[in-house]
């Protein structure tokens, strides 16, 4: 090629990769909270909180355990959205469920699937969102975290 | 000074068109060239705005990010590959056909080594996440996934074509075996799409780089269907050439004479060859390569052809009224690649033929014309009595170079032209302004350019017929 058609294509495809690295920088440095995280009333064992998400935790009774479901924020990520339900009884994180994992292909599904499971069980036996990465499933590990991360502050856990 | 100012304006207005063609021409190579570097840069950025840039935030991902460029550059350069060899007339008058395939052919391995790491570095990537190993991740892959099964029998073809392909060129394998075997990429590509626009994340639903991908896809195998199969097939409806005459030129040289219907709306040029296939026994599976041997005159076309592969020593077996299937013209070893007001054509041996051919379809007398014709002996000097005939009349000046080279010093000439110290400048006395037509057996070829390009004649006025596919 001559040297001026190199230079065009050159700087033609250096526009190109710019505005393809914009584009995907734009849409993947943050997750982007959809739905905010919410607290769910349990009607059979408790009175239903008057101020959903900011009301401090109902204080327990000796007769029933408190048990105070909340729903985390739905976490995008490229390979679908992530979304997880914490329950606490007497102020105990007691359950982790997934309500959505990524599902963007086969592989996403079955990585996701692999790693749920894992971060439920290391959440529940820290009581905290701060756990470690499951290998191979970072962007799950985050989205799920961050989930959790929501829902316990929409619950006013404090560890 | 009235005269030469005449020829002087004459020989400009003639050296101008095919100046004007050969910047025409090298604008569209080069525009050729630089979509298909930046189709390759529109690859990269597809993926890079879809996130693509993440998979190297962290080494844990950096395997499968990795996979996937590969298998993106590797669709990609698939597609180029599959372009060069579908016979589009765009790439044909740009850069020539010998020239596309010789391009297609140094793709070929790239193509294998993407696609294949794009497979390895996957399964690496994968096994990680999901805590397998490689080869149980590919056993899970191809059990469990849709469309993976067919990716794999895809690549499975492709290591094949390959592996034929550096088979053929230490000839261990029939021709008809290697063109089957090509024939299958067709079925490798169509066999992998699924798992791309199915599996692959980077083509999902409602995505650009799903429609830019499809697009590519539909071009390319419409291109091949209608470059390859279709157009060929209606000029051989329209055509139907048939064998007219089978004649022994030389110990085995055979010149084959065609006619047919409407030759005179083909398209077809002196110094051109087409693929043929002649419907006689033994003989209508292979299509092989000749060169036109005479210009076409609008009822004939022929075509002369030394005994040496498979099929060429069946060729006096073909009785006249055998069907013709051809394909093309083909190449850019026409009148029209010059670009300048004087022309040089050298041959030897066989490769007189296509010289012959070329011969008659140039138009010069305003610049100079030489014919350098050259064999070991006279036998080899094919078609020498109607070169003869030509030059004559047109006025071209005629060299015949007969001998073997000496057994030292590598050179084009015969051993008496070589010791008396001739070179192309002093056989040629227009060199280096000239456009030089080269066409004989490679190594001699490549001498043939070599003493060219030491007189000073541009790489780009040397145009080279090349038969070594």
């Amino acid at each position: 090629m001559r040297r001026s058609s190199t230079a065009i294509v050159g700087v033609g495809s250096a526009a190109v990769l710019v505005a393809g690295w914009l584009a995907g920088s734009a849409r993947f440095t943050t997750d982007v909270p959809v739905a905010p995280a919410t607290q769910l009333p349990i009607a059979e064992t408790t009175p239903p909180p008057t101020d959903a998400g900011t009301s401090p935790l109902p204080t327990p009774t000796e007769e029933a355990p408190v048990v105070v479901a909340c729903n985390g924020q739905i976490v995008e990520t490229r390979y679908g959205s992530v979304q997880v339900q914490v329950v606490l009884t007497d102020g105990a994180i007691t359950d982790a469920i997934a309500l959505t994992l990524t599902d963007s292909s086969e592989t996403s599904v079955e990585v996701s699937a692999r790693a749920a499971p894992i971060l439920r069980e290391e959440v529940l036996a820290a009581q905290s969102a701060v756990v470690g990465n499951v290998t191979g499933a970072t962007y799950t590990t985050q989205a799920y975290l961050s989930s959790v991360q929501s829902a316990l502050d929409a619950a006013g856990f404090t560890g | 000074m009235i005269r030469t100012n005449h020829v002087g304006v004459d020989s400009v207005a003639h050296v101008a068109e095919p100046a004007r063609r050969f910047l025409w021409r090298q604008r569209r190579a080069d525009t050729l060239e630089g979509l298909s570097w930046f189709s390759f840069a529109v690859v990269l950025a597809l993926f890079l705005a879809d996130g693509g840039w993440t998979y190297f935030t962290n080494i844990r991902d950096l395997p499968t990010g990795t996979g996937i460029v590969a298998g993106l550059i590797g669709s990609n350069l698939l597609l180029v590959l599959l372009l060069l060899a579908a016979r589009l007339p765009v790439v044909d008058r740009a850069i020539g056909y010998d020239l596309a395939l010789a391009a297609h052919r140094r793709l070929g391995k790239p193509v294998l080594y993407l696609i294949l790491a794009h497979l390895m570095l996957l399964l690496i990537g994968y096994g990680l996440a999901l805590g397998r190993d490689p080869v149980a991740q590919a056993i899970t892959m191809i059990t469990t996934m849709p469309d993976l099964p067919q990716a794999f029998i895809a690549l499975t073809i492709l290591v094949l074509v390959v592996l034929t392909s550096l088979v053929i060129v230490r000839h261990k394998l029939p021709y008809l075996g290697w063109y089957g075997v090509h024939l299958l990429t067709y079925a490798a590509v169509l066999l992998a799409l699924p798992h791309q626009f199915g599996q692959g994340e980077l083509f999902a639903v409602g995505t650009w780089a799903r429609w830019y991908w499809l697009t590519l896809y539909v071009g390319t195998l419409a291109a091949v269907l209608v470059y390859r199969f279709l157009i060929p097939l209606a000029r051989n409806l329209r055509h139907q050439l048939r064998v007219a005459e089978v004649r022994a030129e030389a110990p085995g040289v055979v010149s084959v004479v065609m006619t047919g219907h409407h030759l005179d709306r083909l398209a077809a040029h002196g110094g051109q060859f087409f693929g043929w296939r002649f419907w006689s026994p033994g003989l209508h599976l292979e299509a092989h390569p000749y060169s036109l041997s005479e210009a076409p005159n609008g009822q004939s076309l022929r075509i002369t052809v030394r005994q040496l592969g498979d099929g060429s020593h069946r060729l006096l077996s073909v009785r006249p009224g055998a069907r013709v299937f051809f394909e093309g013209p083909y190449g850019l070893f026409t009148a029209a690649a010059r670009t300048t007001g004087h022309t040089v054509l050298i041959g030897a041996g066989i490769g007189i033929t296509p010289i012959r051919a070329l011969l008659e379809d140039i138009d010069t007398p305003s610049g100079g014309l030489t014919v350098i014709l050259r064999g070991d002996d006279e036998e080899h000097l094919y078609l020498r009595r109607e070169v003869e005939d030509i030059c004559g009349r047109i006025g071209a000046r005629l060299e015949v170079l007969v001998g073997l080279p000496p057994h030292q010093g590598r050179t084009w000439l015969p051993s008496a032209e070589f010791a008396a110290g001739q070179t192309i400048s002093t056989l040629a006395p227009d060199i280096p302004d000239v456009d030089l037509f080269i066409c004989g057996p490679k190594p001699w070829a490549e001498l043939v350019m070599r003493d060219a390009r030491a007189a000073g004649v541009p790489r780009h006025r040397i145009h080279a017929e090349r038969f070594d596919w």
